[in-house]
C-alpha cells in the first residue's frame, strides 16, 4: 500500500467524533414465523406457494431438521417479483451453551438479515419437531436484546383429511396424536386439502374439524385452503409475541362470544377459560401464574396461556402470555371510556381444571 | 473538547496535542502518537510516523510479533480455536487492542481427572443433560464438593493476581494458572472447551470476556480480568476479577469499583424465593446509577457436575429467566460492566468479546450457593487473597 510522502492535514481533535460507529441499520425486527406440521400436510407446498406468490416480499426459507447433529443449515432466499431462488448456507455456530444469552440459531439468523440487503420475513420450517415449544422459547427474545429478528407466530400445517381420521381413531382412548400438540402450541392453523373432504359432506365436516380445534385452541385462527394457498397478509406480521401488539388483547376480548362456559375435564389437549371483572393485585398474579407454570400446582400441563388483567391501581390493560414455562406480562394501552374492565384468561393444556384455575384466581383479587 | 484537555502531548514535541492523524484514525490505530501539536510538527515527524500505517494494514505477521516465538509455534487464534494462522486476521477493530500469537497447547498429566471434552474438544455429556432444562439441588455431599472445587478455584485465581504487572504476558499468567491448577491435582476447565486453546480467560481493557491468553505484554494503564474454572473430583468452580496494572485512569477505576459493587448487590439479594430475573434488575440499575451499561449476550449459569448448565441468570433488566432460587441449588453471577455501549462484538478468533465502541468493560463473578436462609459465597476471598482493591483495604 502505498502513501505519500506528504502527509495529509492532521484533523483537529474536537472535529473527531467520539460517538459510537452506528449499528449497521437497525430498523424494525425481521418478523419469523415457524412453519410445523406433518410429513404430508403441506408444509413444503404451503413455503413454495410462499416463495412463488408475486408479492414483492424478500423472503428467506430455513429448512431446519431437529433431533440431529446439524451444523449448517440451507436457506432459500426469494429474490421476490420475477426473481431466480438463491440457496445460501446460514452456519450455525458449533452448539456452544457456554453462558450465552442468545441460541446460535437466534445468532445465525441475525447475520442472515444482517448480509442481506432488505429481507421482510423469515420462515422457519421444521421437519420431526413434535412439540414447537422449546424453538419458541429460544425464538421469543427479550425486548432488552433489541435483536435484529422477532419471533411472529407459529403456523401449523394440518391435512383435512388426516385429522379426520386421527380424531376417529383416538375419539376412544385417552390417547391423542402428536398433530394436537402441534395445534396447540399454533396462533395459525392452515387447514389443507380440505378438497379431500367428499363433496356431500363438505360443509358440517369443515365445520366439525373447526370446532375440534378450536376445542383443543380456542385462540388459533383456522385457515382453510387448497394447497395451501393463502392470502399472505393473513399468516405474516401477526405480531403474536409482541408485548404491545394490539392484536391480541381485541382478539381475546372476541373470543369470549365463542367460548363454551362449561366448565371440562379433559385428559385430552383442550381450551379453558376463566373470567373475572374485579380488579386484581399484580405481585400475586405473578405468584399464581409461577406457581401454575413453574411448580406445576394442580397437576396441570400448561402449554399456553394468553389474557388480559384488570389491574388495580391501573388504567393500563396487562396482557399475559406464556409459553410453557416462559411467561410475560405486560402493561399496554389505556382501558377505554366505555370498555367493561375484566380479567379474562385462556389455557390450553392437558388435565386442566377449571375449577381449580378459578379458584385459585381468586386468591389474585384485591376484593374477596 | 480541546486537545489540551484529552491529555494526550505531541508525539514530536511533547507540547499539548490538538490535531491528530486522520490515517491512525482511519485504521483505529491508538491516538496515543498520532497525536501533534500542529500541522508542522505532523509534518516532520510524516517519515516515520506512517510506518505505523503499513504494518497495521498489510496485516501483522506473527514473526514480527516476536521472532524466536514465531519459530517455537505461536500463531494466531481462528475458528473458535480450531484453526492456527500466522498472519493477523483482517478485522474492523473496535478498539485499540489486537490479538497476539498464541503458545502451544499445554498439557495435563494422566494422573488428574479430566472433563470429557479434554480429550477432542467436544463436551458429549453436557448439552444432552437434563441439567440444562431443571434446576439440580445438591447434596450435602455435592456441596461439600462445590465447598472444595471453590476454595481451589480461588487459590489459582490468586496465584494469577500475585503476577499481575506491567510487561507480563497474558501467556504468562496462563502458564502460572496452568501451573497452579495442576499442582492442585485439579483440571483448568477451559482447556480445550469446545476447542478453547488455554487454561483461563484474560481479558484486556476493551475485552468483555472469553480473552485468549497471548503473547502481549500487559502494560501500565490498563485493566485485566482473569477468569479461571477448574474441574476436580467430578465439579466445577468458576470466578472472575478484573485487576488494575500499574497506575490506571480515574475512569477505569470508577468502572471496575462499580463492577464490583454490581456482584456485591445482586449477591445480597440471593436467598430462597427469589426469581432468577430479579439479578438482572438489581444488577442494571446500579450500572444506570453510575453511567455505565450491562452487557446483555452472556449471563450467569448454573454449576456443577457441568461446566454451564440451568438456570440461565441474565445481568439486565426486564429479563423472561425461568425459575426460582431454592436452597441448594449453585450457579454463577458474572456481571459484565461497559463504559460505553452495550453491545458487543465477536473476534475473528471466535472467542474474544469486545465491546462495540472500544471502550473498557469490567467483570466480576462468583460460585454461590444458596443456603436455608440466604446465599453462601463459594469463592469468596480467603485471609491470604492478595490487597489489589483499594475499596477493599482499610
Amino acid at each position: 500500500m502505498e502513501e505519500d510522502d506528504n502527509p495529509p492535514i492532521a484533523i483537529p481533535m474536537d472535529e473527531v467524533s467520539l460517538e459510537v460507529p452506528t449499528e449497521p441499520d437497525a430498523g424494525a425486527p425481521v418478523g419469523v414465523t415457524v412453519i410445523t406440521g406433518y410429513l404430508g400436510a403441506g408444509k413444503s407446498t404451503l413455503v413454495n406457494y410462499i416463495l412463488n406468490a408475486q408479492h414483492g416480499k424478500r423472503i428467506a426459507v430455513i429448512l431446519n431438521e431437529f433431533g440431529e447433529e446439524i451444523g449448517v443449515e440451507r436457506a432459500m432466499i426469494n429474490e421476490g417479483q420475477g426473481g431466480a431462488l438463491v440457496e445460501e448456507w446460514v452456519e450455525l455456530a458449533n452448539g456452544c451453551v457456554c453462558c450465552t444469552v442468545k441460541h446460535s440459531l437466534v445468532q445465525a439468523l441475525e447475520q442472515l438479515v444482517q448480509r442481506k440487503e432488505r429481507l421482510d420475513h423469515i420462515l422457519l420450517e421444521t421437519t420431526g419437531l413434535a412439540d414447537p415449544a422449546p424453538l419458541v422459547s429460544i425464538l421469543w427474545l427479550d425486548d432488552q436484546l433489541e435483536s435484529a429478528i422477532k419471533l411472529d407466530s407459529i403456523v401449523t400445517v394440518v391435512d383435512a383429511k388426516n385429522l379426520e381420521l386421527q380424531i376417529s381413531k383416538h375419539a376412544d382412548s385417552g390417547s391423542f396424536p402428536e398433530t394436537f400438540i402441534q395445534i396447540a402450541f399454533a396462533d395459525i392453523v392452515i387447514l389443507n386439502k380440505i378438497d379431500l373432504i367428499s363433496e356431500e359432506k363438505e360443509a358440517t365436516q369443515i365445520e366439525n374439524l373447526k370446532r375440534k380445534i378450536h376445542g383443543i385452541n380456542s385462540l388459533a385462527v383456522v385457515i382453510c385452503t387448497t394447497r395451501c394457498q393463502v392470502d399472505l397478509n393473513k399468516i405474516l406480521n401477526r405480531e403474536s409475541y409482541s408485548g404491545e401488539s394490539n392484536n391480541r388483547w381485541e382478539e381475546l376480548m372476541e373470543e369470549s362470544k365463542l367460548l363454551p362456559s362449561s366448565s371440562r375435564h379433559d385428559s385430552g389437549v383442550s381450551t379453558l377459560s376463566i373470567h373475572q371483572p374485579y380488579p386484581v393485585d399484580l405481585d400475586k398474579v405473578n405468584g399464581w401464574l409461577e406457581d401454575l407454570l413453574w411448580e406445576k400446582r394442580y397437576s396441570m400441563d400448561i402449554y399456553r396461556c394468553k389474557g388480559v388483567l384488570n389491574v388495580h391501581n391501573s388504567d393500563q390493560i396487562h396482557t399475559i402470555q406464556a409459553v410453557r414455562e416462559v411467561y410475560e406480562v405486560v402493561p399496554g394501552r389505556e382501558w377505554h371510556e366505555a370498555e367493561e374492565r375484566i380479567n379474562k384468561l385462556v389455557f390450553i393444556g392437558r388435565d386442566l381444571d377449571l375449577e381449580s384455575l378459578e379458584n385459585s384466581f381468586r386468591g389474585c383479587l384485591t376484593i374477596t | 473538547m480541546a486537545g489540551s484537555e484529552s491529555g494526550l502531548a505531541c508525539a514530536r514535541c511533547g507540547k499539548p496535542a490538538v490535531l491528530q492523524c486522520p490515517k491512525c484514525m482511519e485504521l483505529k490505530l491508538p491516538r496515543e502518537g498520532a497525536a501533534f501539536c500542529t500541522q508542522e510538527c505532523f509534518k516532520a515527524s510524516w517519515s516515520s510516523h506512517k510506518s505505523v500505517h503499513t504494518k497495521s494494514a498489510s496485516g501483522t505477521d506473527a514473526s514480527s510479533i516476536s521472532p524466536e516465538r514465531s519459530q517455537s509455534g505461536w500463531l494466531y487464534c481462528l475458528k473458535k480455536g480450531q484453526m492456527r494462522g500466522s498472519k493477523l486476521p483482517h478485522f474492523e477493530w473496535t478498539g485499540p487492542l489486537r490479538p497476539y500469537p498464541i503458545s502451544k497447547m499445554r498439557m495435563v498429566p494422566d494422573h488428574i481427572e479430566k472433563p470429557d471434552w479434554a480429550l477432542d474438544g467436544i463436551p458429549k455429556i453436557e448439552p444432552n443433560s437434563d441439567l440444562q432444562t431443571r434446576v439440580e439441588i445438591k447434596t450435602p455431599e455435592q456441596i461439600e464438593k462445590m465447598r472444595e472445587v471453590c476454595r481451589i478455584s480461588r487459590e489459582v485465581l490468586d496465584a494469577a493476581a500475585r503476577v499481575i504487572r506491567p510487561g507480563i504476558t497474558t501467556d504468562q499468567i496462563d502458564q502460572v494458572v496452568h501451573d497452579a491448577t495442576i499442582a492442585a491435582g485439579a483440571y483448568p476447565s477451559p482447556l480445550n472447551y469446545h476447542f478453547f486453546p488455554k487454561s483461563c480467560c484474560t481479558s484486556v481493557n476493551e475485552v468483555i470476556c472469553h480473552g485468549i491468553p497471548d503473547a502481549r505484554q500487559l502494560e501500565d494503564g490498563d485493566i485485566v480480568n482473569v477468569d479461571i474454572s477448574v474441574y476436580y473430583k467430578g465439579v466445577h468452580g468458576d470466578l472472575n476479577e478484573t485487576y488494575f496494572v500499574g497506575n490506571v485512569d480515574e475512569a477505569s477505576q470508577q468502572l471496575v469499583r462499580s463492577t464490583y459493587e454490581c456482584l456485591e448487590k445482586a449477591i445480597s439479594v440471593v436467598k430462597p424465593g427469589v426469581r432468577f430475573r430479579e439479578v438482572g434488575d438489581v444488577i442494571s440499575r446500579h450500572a444506570s446509577m453510575c453511567g455505565l451499561s450491562v452487557v446483555k449476550s452472556y449471563c450467569g449459569h448454573g454449576i456443577g457436575e457441568l461446566f454451564h448448565c440451568a438456570p440461565n441468570i441474565p445481568h439486565y433488566a426486564k429479563n423472561k429467566a425461568v425459575g426460582i432460587m431454592k436452597a441448594g441449588q449453585t450457579f454463577t453471577i458474572e456481571p459484565m460492566i461497559n463504559a460505553g455501549v452495550w453491545r458487543d462484538r465477536l473476534w475473528p478468533d471466535g472467542w474474544t468479546a469486545v465491546t462495540a465502541d472500544g471502550k473498557r468493560s469490567a467483570q466480576f463473578e462468583h460460585t454461590l450457593l444458596v443456603t436455608e436462609t440466604g446465599v453462601e459465597v463459594l469463592t469468596a476471598r480467603l485471609p491470604s487473597s492478595p490487597n489489589v482493591f483499594p475499596w477493599l483495604s482499610s
